[in-house]
């Protein structure tokens, strides 16, 4: 056999083949490690929403819908931002299985290990309030969103079963109120001796959720008024969001 | 040149980044070992052969700099080789071998699988080897690879791992499994197996 190393390396020298410089590969090392922290970062952000939308689901509404408790969890699950988070985690998977010992371990370690950063990086990210103001930026900024969240909220019209929603149209006294529901009705809402949940003060244009009982048509005694999105943001973002309902 | 053939291959591998012609005695090193990993998995001609293993020395030499010393060279230049024979089968649709082509490597394939998995019933040498032989034809490509590093290239499990990029526990699971598969083909040869170990 030929000295097939040979005729290589004549080749290489014919060719003048070089080695790629150190850096080439550092930076591609570097933007590997930097596409895979994104992802977490994302995923972490992704986690964080899901981690506020699930602290403030009204699971007490439940007794006042007609669905299936498995249809009622599916709604309150948030679907959008778990897709988000289990897309980054894929993305973080495959960045991570590119970095140079990344094969060495097992896939179902390294998505854990992803889920696992995500859910810490959450819950830092919610607890300081990034989760709640990025959710109200999404429902204000990107249509989908807002209609999904939307359809959500449409299954707190249940009036027969003492659930109602809607934006406040005119207060009309201290004790009465007019609502034009997410149908478009018009209702009379006496609140008399109503609890006002999450510092609600009362405005024309807020969204609300009314708890009570219906009176005939179109009257409904309200026994407790929720903000449109819950009982949440009893925090530093309660004024603006309750700015920002009004205004939507 | 006895100095050179005193030095690690990492030592070649800075020597060679200094200067071209120490490649050549990492090649050397290389050269038949790599050929004869190329013809066994695949049925191509020397020739055709030949071509594979100069674009991958060509690679390995430009991706010097990228060498992980973490790893041994040997894993990584025979990852490389991998990857090439995988990219030549892409692209030209190169013959995979149903089995290694040399009658020296069926044997000895065959030997460390007759270790390995026993085989019981009374055959002649020849009548077993041979139907030994097409049950190994009909074993997927991956666990045919796997096997072929295993007993042909005799590598250790982490080798493994590095050249073929997976966990150490997947690469001692697709070998169990390999053997396991050959064992049901081994069945539908009229061959009674069982696996020592």
């Amino acid at each position: 056999m030929a000295d097939i190393s040979k005729d290589i390396l004549q080749k290489i020298k014919k060719d003048e083949v070089r080695p790629y410089p150190k850096q080439y590969f550092l930076l591609k090392r570097s933007v590997i490690w930097t596409v895979f922290g994104l992802s977490i970062l994302f995923g972490s952000i992704a986690c964080a929403v899901a981690i506020f939308q699930l602290r403030y689901a009204e699971w007490d509404l439940y007794k006042h819908l007609s669905h299936r408790p498995l249809e009622f969890a599916l709604l309150v699950i948030p679907f959008f931002w778990l897709i988000f988070l289990l897309g980054f985690t894929g993305f973080a998977f495959y960045n991570f299985r590119r970095t140079e010992q990344g094969y060495r371990y097992r896939t179902l370690w390294v998505i854990l290990g992803s889920i696992a950063i995500s859910v810490i990086g959450g819950g830092i990210f919610y607890a300081t309030g990034l989760s709640e103001r990025l959710e109200t930026a999404f429902e204000h900024n990107v249509p989908f969103y807002r209609d999904l969240q939307e359809r959500k909220q449409r299954v707190c019209m249940s009036p027969g079963r003492g659930l109602l929603a809607g934006k406040i149209v005119e207060i009309i006294s201290e004790q009465k109120m007019q609502i034009e529901d997410l149908q478009g009705n018009i209702w009379v809402i006496d609140i008399n001796d109503t609890i006002w949940k999450g510092r609600l003060i009362p405005a024309q244009n807020l969204k609300i959720k009314i708890i009570g009982e219906m009176k005939g048509q179109n009257r409904f005694v309200a026994n407790e008024i929720r903000p449109w999105k819950g009982c949440r943001g009893q925090g530093r973002n309660r004024t603006r969001l309750l700015q920002l309902e009004c205004d939507s | 040149m006895n100095d050179y053939e005193n030095m690690s291959d990492e030592q070649l591998v800075q020597l060679s980044l200094e200067d071209q012609d120490c490649f050549y005695y990492l090649m050397k090193r290389y050269d038949i070992k790599i050929l004869r990993y190329i013809k066994r998995l695949t049925t191509i001609s020397q020739e055709e052969a030949e071509d594979i293993i100069q674009e991958v020395f060509i690679k390995v030499y430009r991706n010097l700099n990228g060498f992980n010393r973490k790893l041994k060279f040997s894993s990584w230049i025979y990852r490389i080789a991998h990857n090439e024979i995988i990219n030549q089968y892409r692209k030209t649709k190169l013959r995979l071998a149903m089995i290694p082509s040399n009658i020296e490597d069926q044997a000895n394939l065959i030997d460390s699988i007759n270790d390995t998995i026993e085989i019981n019933g009374a055959y002649e040498n020849l009548e077993k080897d041979e139907r030994v032989r097409k049950a190994l034809a009909e074993l997927p490509d991956k666990y045919r690879e796997i096997l072929v590093l295993r007993y042909l290239e005799d590598k250790s499990y982490d080798e493994i791992s590095d050249i073929l990029r997976k966990p150490p526990g997947t690469v001692a699971t697709q070998i169990n499994r390999a053997k396991t598969s050959f064992k049901k083909i081994a069945g539908r040869h009229q061959l009674n197996t069982g696996i020592v170990k």
